[in-house]
This record gives C-alpha cells, sequence and structure tokens, in this order.
C-alpha cells in the first residue's frame, strides 16, 4: 500500500500561514497545521506524520483510530472515549482534545477532498510548495533525480568554461 | 438547491488570483482552488491566506445594508435609494454650477474598472479633474517614475517574466509577505539557479532567500542605486549596444554616479562596500534580470527619482523589452493598475491621455459631448490640504479610507471636519464614514461582477457568486445612477444609461486604446484573462512591453542622473530614531476587509514595533513592553517586538492599524507621494494605563457607527 502523506520543506516556508488558514476553513475553524518560527527567521509547518508505526494508534484502546485507503491516521469520533492516550504518546503531540465534544482530533489529510480527488488543502494551497502531498519513496526519488539533473547541469557548464579555454 | 462554482478574482492585492467561490441560491459555502485554468496568475491554485479567507469579510455582521444619512457626527438615520441618489446628485450639481473645483472624488482600487471609469467620468462631466484615489498613497512615483524614464507607468513584463529571469533585485518590499504569490515565481527562478540580491532595512522573509542582502537604512536608495550603477560603468558591465541604441543621457549619468564610489556609499547607507561590487556585478552579469519594488521605494519625497534610477539601471543593462526580464511594481490592491489606466488621476484621461493636451481632451467632449476642464486637479493629499484653504468643500468617497490610510492623520481628521459635505460609499464602516453626510452601502467584490487589472497589466473578468446582503448595490449601479439623477441622460457614451458592467466595458473599448480589443465577451470565454496593450480584437495582448521602442517621444529610455537626497526627515538629538512602516502578510491596507475576517485577526492579532535589541537594552524596553512611537505629528502607542531583524537606530511598525498619526506627510514634488516611509521619532516607554489612554485618541480601525430612528 502505497502511504501518502504531506512532506514539509521547510527551507521554503514563507511562514505565510496560508496552510493554517485553508485547514481551518476545512475543519469548522480549527486547524490541524501549525507553522513554528525558530530564532526570529526559520519557519517549519508542522501537522500529523501518519507515521509508519503511529504510536497513537497502537495505544488507542478503543480502536478509535484506524488507517483509510491511503495510509491516512484517521480518528472515529463515535468510539473516541478522549483519553489523551493518542495524545500522550504522540512525539509531536498532534491530537488534540476538543473541549466541546471531549473527543480528540487530528489532520485527516483531508479524507472528504481526497475522496474526491482533490489534493490535502493546505498543500494546495501552499504557495511555496514548501508542503508536498506524496508517497515518502516517490518523493525521495523525486529529490534524487532533481540533485542529480543539478549535478549534470554544474558537469557540463564545467565543460564550457573548459571549451572557452577559461 | 443548486450549488455553484463560480469563477472570482481574489478581493485582496494585486497578484490577481484566481479561485472558485461554491455557492447555493447565492448563499456562500465554501472556496475552491483554481487548479484547472491555465496560465492564470496563481498556477495550480495557490493561495496566501487572505486568498484563503475571503469568505470572510463579505459575511461581517456589520455590512452595510442600507443607505444612509447623518443626523450629527457619526449618527446616521437610513434612508431610501430613490432619496440617497437624489441628494446627492441635487447637491453634487449645486457644487456642479457654483464652482467645480469645490468637489473631490476618490475612485478605488478595490473595486472593477467599470465603477472606476464611471466615477472619472462623472467628475469630468461635473467640470473637476479632482479625481484620485488610493495609489496616490502606494505607487504614484512608480507611474511618475516609468513614464519619465519609458513613457508610461505599469509593470514592462509579467511573472512568467520573473519565473525566467536568472537575476532578481528585490528592493524597497517584503515581496514575500506583501505578495506569497508572487514570490512563488521568485523561488521558482531560484530553484533554476538564479540569484536573488535583497535590499531592506529590515532582515525580512524575502531577505532570508537572498544571495546577496543589502541592509541599507530607510530612505537611502538613491545612494544606493547610484553605487550599483557607478559600479556597472566604472567596470564596463553594461549593454553598451543596448544604451547606443536605445538610451538617452548615459553620459549625464555616469557623470552624476562618479562620486558614488562604493567606498561612499557604504558611509551613507551603511551597506559594506564589497556587497555593493557584487550585488553590481551580479545583477550586470546575468543576463536576463528582473527589478521588483513596492512602498519601500515610492513612499518616499524622493520617490519619483527612486523609480526613475530603478528603471535606469534596468535599462543601462539591457534588461528591456525581452522575455526574462523587466522591472515590476508590485502592487498592493487588486485593481491598483486598471484604476490608473481607466483616468481615476488627476492628470490623464483613461488610457493616459494628458488633461491638458488639448487633443486628448477634444476627443472625451466629443466622446462624452459635454466641456471639460484642461486644469490637472488635485490628488489626494492636496485636497485634503485644499479643505483648510476653503478651496474643496465636497468629498465623495468610493471605496477608500483617508484616515487610516493618508500619511498624518490627525491633518487629515481636522480637514475632514471642516468638509461641507461628504458621501461615502463603502461595504462596511470605516472610520472616514464617521464623517459622511450620506453613506451608500455598496456590494463587494464577491457580490457583483467587472473586469479587474492585476499588477501585471491582466485584464480579468469576476463572476457574480453570491448576493449582497440587504439592500446593497455594485458600485457601478450606485454610480450610474447617480449620473442620471444629475442630469447626464444622453445616450451611449454621452449619459449614464448602463445595463450592465458589459456595456461600460464596451465604452472603455472605444475610448481607451489599451483595452480597445478587451471586449466583456473575451474575458468571460478566457479565465486567464489579457494583458494589455491589446489593440484589437484579434490580438492577443502583450506579454513583453517595449520591444521596439519606448513610448517616450524619442522612442528611447530617457535615463537619469540623480543628486543623493535622503529623507526628509533624518534623526536629531530630539527625535533619536528613523521610523519606517511595514506590513503583515494576513492583512491588507486599512483592515476594512482582513481585520473582520476571524482566521486572520487570530494569526496576526496586534501591531509590534520592532526595535533592535541593542536599542532596547539602552531604552530598558523587553518584548511585549507597552511604549509610544512620538514623532513632530503625533504620537502612537503599540508594544515592542525586540528583534534582530531590524537594523540598529530603526523602528519598524506595520501600518495597518491606523499608524499613520505619527507618519511624515512631506510630498515627493513630482508624484505627490507622501514620505509614509521614513521620518525621524523617539520611542519612549509607557504603562500600559499610559497606552490606553493614548489609544482613545487614535482613530478605531473598526468604528462602530450609530443608527438613529427618524
Ligand atoms: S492535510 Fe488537511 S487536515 Fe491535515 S493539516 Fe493539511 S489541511 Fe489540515
Ligand atoms: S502555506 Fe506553505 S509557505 Fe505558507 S506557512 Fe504553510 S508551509 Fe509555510
Ligand atoms: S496573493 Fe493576493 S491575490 Fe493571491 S490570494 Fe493572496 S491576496 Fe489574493
Amino acid at each position: 500500500m502505497a502511504r501518502k502523506t504531506v512532506f514539509i520543506d521547510f527551507s521554503k516556508c514563507i511562514e505565510c500561514r496560508a496552510c493554517e488558514v485553508a485547514c481551518e476553513r476545512e475543519h469548522n475553524g480549527r486547524s490541524f497545521i501549525n507553522v513554528f518560527e525558530w530564532q526570529e527567521m526559520a519557519a517549519m509547518a508542522l501537522n500529523c506524520r501518519h507515521c509508519e508505526k503511529a504510536p497513537c494508534l497502537e495505544v488507542c484502546p478503543t480502536n478509535a483510530l484506524y488507517r483509510d485507503g491511503d495510509g491516512a491516521v484517521l480518528l472515529a469520533p463515535q468510539k473516541c472515549i478522549g483519553c489523551l492516550m493518542c495524545g500522550i504518546v504522540c512525539p509531536f503531540g498532534i491530537p488534540e482534545l476538543d473541549s466541546l465534544d471531549k473527543i480528540m482530533m487530528k489532520c485527516d489529510l483531508c479524507a472528504h477532498r481526497r475522496a474526491e480527488g482533490k489534493l490535502p488543502a493546505c498543500v494546495e494551497t501552499c504557495p511555496t510548495d514548501a508542503l508536498l502531498f506524496g508517497d515518502f519513496n516517490d518523493i525521495q526519488r523525486m529529490r534524487r533525480q532533481k540533485f542529480t539533473e543539478k549535478a549534470i547541469e554544474i558537469a557540463k557548464s564545467g565543460e564550457r568554461i573548459q571549451f572557452r579555454g577559461v | 438547491m443548486d450549488e455553484k462554482l463560480v469563477p472570482v478574482v481574489c478581493p485582496y492585492c494585486g497578484v490577481g488570483c484566481r479561485l472558485y467561490i461554491r455557492s447555493s441560491d447565492g448563499h456562500p459555502l465554501g472556496i475552491e482552488y483554481a487548479n484547472d485554468i491555465p496560465g492564470i496568475s496563481n498556477e495550480n491554485g495557490k493561495l496566501c491566506p487572505k486568498g484563503n479567507a475571503v469568505l470572510e469579510y463579505v459575511l461581517a455582521r456589520d455590512r452595510l445594508k442600507k443607505p444612509l444619512k447623518a443626523k450629527e457626527q457619526g449618527k446616521f438615520v437610513e434612508i431610501s435609494w430613490s432619496q440617497a441618489i437624489k441628494e446627492v446628485a441635487e447637491r453634487l450639481k449645486e457644487y456642479s454650477k457654483d464652482d467645480p473645483n469645490s468637489m473631490m472624488f476618490f475612485g478605488s482600487a478595490k473595486t472593477f474598472n467599470e465603477p472606476n471609469y464611471l466615477i472619472q467620468k462623472l467628475a469630468r462631466m461635473l467640470g473637476t479633474n479632482n479625481v484620485d484615489h488610493c495609489a496616490r498613497l502606494c505607487h504614484a512615483s512608480t507611474v511618475s517614475g516609468l513614464k519619465a524614464v519609458f513613457g508610461a507607468g505599469a509593470m514592462t513584463n509579467t511573472y512568467r517574466d520573473i519565473e525566467e529571469a536568472n537575476v532578481i533585485f528585490i528592493i524597497g518590499h517584503n515581496f514575500a509577505e506583501t505578495h506569497p504569490v508572487g514570490f512563488r515565481y521568485v523561488l521558482k527562478a531560484k530553484e533554476r539557479g538564479a540569484k536573488v540580491i535583497v535590499a531592506d532595512p529590515r532582515f525580512t522573509r524575502t531577505a532570508w532567500f537572498a544571495d546577496i542582502y543589502l541592509q541599507h537604512y530607510p530612505g537611502t536608495d538613491i545612494a544606493l542605486i547610484n553605487g550599483l550603477i557607478h559600479v556597472i560603468i566604472e567596470e564596463r558591465l553594461y549593454d553598451e549596444k543596448f544604451v547606443r541604441e536605445r538610451c538617452t543621457g548615459f553620459d549625464e549619468l555616469a557623470k552624476t554616479v562618479e562620486k558614488f564610489t562604493p567606498g561612499y556609499v557604504e558611509k551613507i547607507t551603511g551597506v559594506p562596500a564589497d556587497l555593493i561590487v557584487q550585488a553590481a556585478r551580479t545583477f550586470a552579469t546575468g543576463g536576463k534580470g528582473v527589478i521588483t519594488w513596492a512602498m519601500g521605494i515610492t513612499q518616499h519625497t524622493h520617490g519619483h527619482d527612486n523609480v526613475r534610477l530603478l528603471a535606469t539601471l534596468s535599462a543601462i543593462c539591457g534588461y528591456q523589452g525581452r522575455e526574462g526580464c523587466g522591472v515590476s511594481p508590485m502592487r498592493g490592491q487588486n485593481n491598483v493598475q486598471g484604476a490608473c489606466d481607466l483616468g481615476v488621476l488627476p492628470n490623464v484621461f483613461p488610457g493616459y491621455k494628458a488633461v491638458s493636451d488639448p487633443e486628448g481632451r477634444k476627443f472625451f467632449e466629443e466622446f462624452w459631448g459635454t466641456e471639460l476642464s484642461g486644469e490637472v486637479g488635485l490628488t489626494v493629499i492636496e485636497a485634503a490640504h485644499a479643505i483648510e484653504k476653503g478651496k474643496v468643500r465636497a468629498y465623495y468617497v468610493m471605496g477608500e479610507n483617508p484616515v487610516i490610510s493618508d500619511a498624518n492623520t490627525n491633518h487629515v481628521i481636522k480637514a475632514l471636519h471642516k468638509l461641507e459635505f461628504m458621501v461615502v460609499q463603502d461595504i462596511v464602516p470605516t472610520p472616514t464614514m464617521e464623517f459622511a453626510d450620506i453613506v451608500l452601502p455598496a456590494a463587494a467584490m464577491l457580490e457583483n461582477e467587472g473586469s479587474l487589472t492585476n499588477t501585471e497589466r491582466r485584464v480579468q473578468w469576476s463572476f457574480q457568486a453570491i448576493n449582497p446582503p440587504g439592500e446593497a448595490r455594485p458600485d457601478w449601479w450606485i454610480v450610474s445612477e447617480i449620473g442620471k439623477a444629475a442630469g447626464f441622460t444622453g445616450d451611449g457614451p454621452k449619459g449614464f444609461n448602463y445595463s450592465g458592467p458589459e456595456d461600460i466595458l464596451r465604452e472603455v473599448n472605444a475610448c481607451t486604446p489599451q483595452y480597445r480589443g478587451i471586449t466583456p465577451e473575451r474575458l468571460k470565454a478566457n479565465l486567464a484573462g489579457i494583458h494589455w496593450p491589446c489593440p484589437s480584437e484579434d490580438h492577443p495582448g502583450t506579454r513583453v512591453l517595449y520591444k521596439e521602442r519606448f513610448l517616450t517621444s524619442d522612442g528611447k529610455a530617457h535615463l537619469a542622473a540623480v543628486e543623493y537626497r535622503g529623507p526628509a526627515e533624518t534623526p536629531d538629538e530630539d527625535y533619536p530614531f528613523l521610523l519606517t512602516t511595514v506590513r503583515y502578510v494576513g492583512h491588507y491596507h486599512t483592515l476594512t476587509m482582513t481585520g473582520r475576517s476571524r482566521a486572520l485577526v487570530k494569526r496576526w492579532p496586534e501591531p509590534l514595533a520592532e526595535i533592535h535589541p541593542e536599542d532596547a537594552e539602552r531604552l530598558g524596553i523587553k518584548t511585549g513592553d507597552w511604549v509610544k512611537i512620538v514623532t513632530r505629528r503625533g504620537e502612537y502607542p503599540i508594544r515592542a517586538k525586540v528583534t534582530r531583524t531590524v537594523k540598529k537606530g530603526v523602528i519598524a511598525v506595520p501600518w495597518h492599524w491606523g499608524a499613520n498619526v505619527v507618519t511624515n506627510d512631506a510630498l515627493d514634488p513630482v508624484a505627490k507621494i507622501p514620505e509614509t516611509k521614513a521620518c525621524a521619532c523617539k520611542v519612549v516607554k509607557i504603562t500600559e494605563e499610559e497606552a490606553r489612554e493614548l489609544m482613545k485618541k487614535v482613530p478605531p480601525v473598526i468604528p462602530e457607527i450609530e443608527i438613529v430612528r427618524g
């Protein structure tokens, strides 16, 4: 099963928070992605990693957390008892308690949008492509390819310089 | 229920992104990204946070729903449309008979081309050229400066050219923050290997992506650009063929920049000499280069000269008339370009024909069937001064908010008190509205339709997605009703009988050469729009300007030689800091729209004054402390943020919340733009109580207007 998730290239993030506003709009006023600023200048968006060995999923006593066809870790609200176990074991502190309904809430990789064949809202909107939606292996392959293309380009420009006798 | 996806243009900034509004029976349900329209300015449907929140301000609880008439300042009674229109038209007619120049009209860069065309037509048919809009406060110097060098005041290229450039020089704006979607094209160029040079007094989000970062003092741009030109000429890195064939004034330029050696420029600007040399070499040898700027360049008493120099820098490197090259002034509001193109300026008719030119005037006299004034009208700031002298007595303000947007607010408020008659047409209450005699409730952009021209000269049609609240009406309808009631009932262009924005755009096609082929039918069929100039209906539009000749009288670029001048006010003993204004990505102009969006206010709740750690320590200020910024014009309370991103001696304050109470209204002599980007100030630590007291004196950005009975 190809497991797709949202990847973050923090070197491109401009801290515009469009992703937060988009997620909030799609999820009744609550954003499941957060943009952090470090040392005044560097910024990074963080949302659920939908981990391969998801601790939240493993500890959930009622099996309220489950995986869908794309491998996203989702929460079934009717099963959640608000015990906070998932929130405690998540190394990123992602699942949050909804104070009104007393159940946990987390990024669902925009299940409603994926069902219509659309990208998650945060990915679709990110102006700088800092957020990518895809399979980890595909993304790594793409990055390797880009790196090689650049290396070839540099090598070629080196040749040109040699031809000109520089 | 019929659910629809309606393609609209984002009502915020000048990038002019497209998106869909999902609606049912005229009620908004949500938005959808426009990732299926090829060739638009936001490819793949990208949107910034404002674009993502577009529905929130439309649904604001305090939307204006009925025409209002003032009983006393800030207190209104509801009246009917017929009464409102009759009263406005009659008053305007009286002033027109008495002295047309006692009226001032404001168009708006936040509404469509069509109402903007109409408001200037109304002003001019009533006998005055006193018509202007907020471009005066942002890009007036761009228009005048580029016109002086190239013959016209628009961006000479498009976003695609930014993406294809090899070197991008960003000066005087925080591109990543002010136009995140536009900045996308800079990053794409960078990914391809392009070099990015950023000059800014603050180390911004944009500077983070710079290959070369020049941190100069606010207001020292002339010295910096002269320094770059000096190196380029000295090292013969300029495009000799281009200069010989297509430019004039090179010798004088070379002579003027002679003394701007990197060492001398370092002393003025604070930028290390070797960085200046490096930047100059990188820019001139890139092969394809783009320069972008915004308010950090324009809002100065030497804004006009700043722009002329940037145009000169671009021209001597041969970066004009080719793809991947050009100059890109970034416009703040989505229709700044369109409002300018359609003559919402005191000196030109639609299509930039000078009012003082008898031939152009004759054309419009025949077209509109009335006699027109050849006297250049008043600009925004001049109008405020003219009220004091009793020369201007009436204002018609369409979608503008001078109380927050003009420099030196206290002066503006004093002036507005003196007006005899003021009409404000807007979608929500603004502090300016408190002075209105008549308030006309307008439909917001998503609630009506029309064409808009984005920062890259792209004209797009935005469709009506939802219904306006209450009795709010489209801007074009309001102005045309007033035109008719004022007696302009002639046929076709001679009157104000229109059945919709299409009619008006067809009239624009007939009188504006740049827009001749941009018909409503074409725009509706082609969602990506058309870049003007588009001289005929079978013309595809123009991506790059000036391929063969410039629009100056001799067809050449008139290079500018400019001596160094600093800001009108520089720090001294009493006011030791240099104040500059900035903006936040989530907010937009005077907060009329973004201030009513929950998602945006939540993330950007209040302004913070940025101060360098060393300065802060000397004054005993920590992040979160209240301070007041004091200038010769007023006091402004704000909380401090201690940060290394600003240069020592500089204080940076976002202006959306009304910081213009302290800024300088000294004007650029040519562009008539006030110097909001640099003035002397002092910073005083205060208590929270003192801050509260001071806050009462600053006009509230979101006022409550009172509606009383009978
Ligand atoms: S994938 Fe969807 S739910 Fe998850 S953070 Fe992005 S927008 Fe929010
Ligand atoms: S939308 Fe993209 S660039 Fe903007 S904050 Fe989110 S991840 Fe960063
Ligand atoms: S970049 Fe400008 S036009 Fe695009 S979504 Fe943001 S505010 Fe709207």
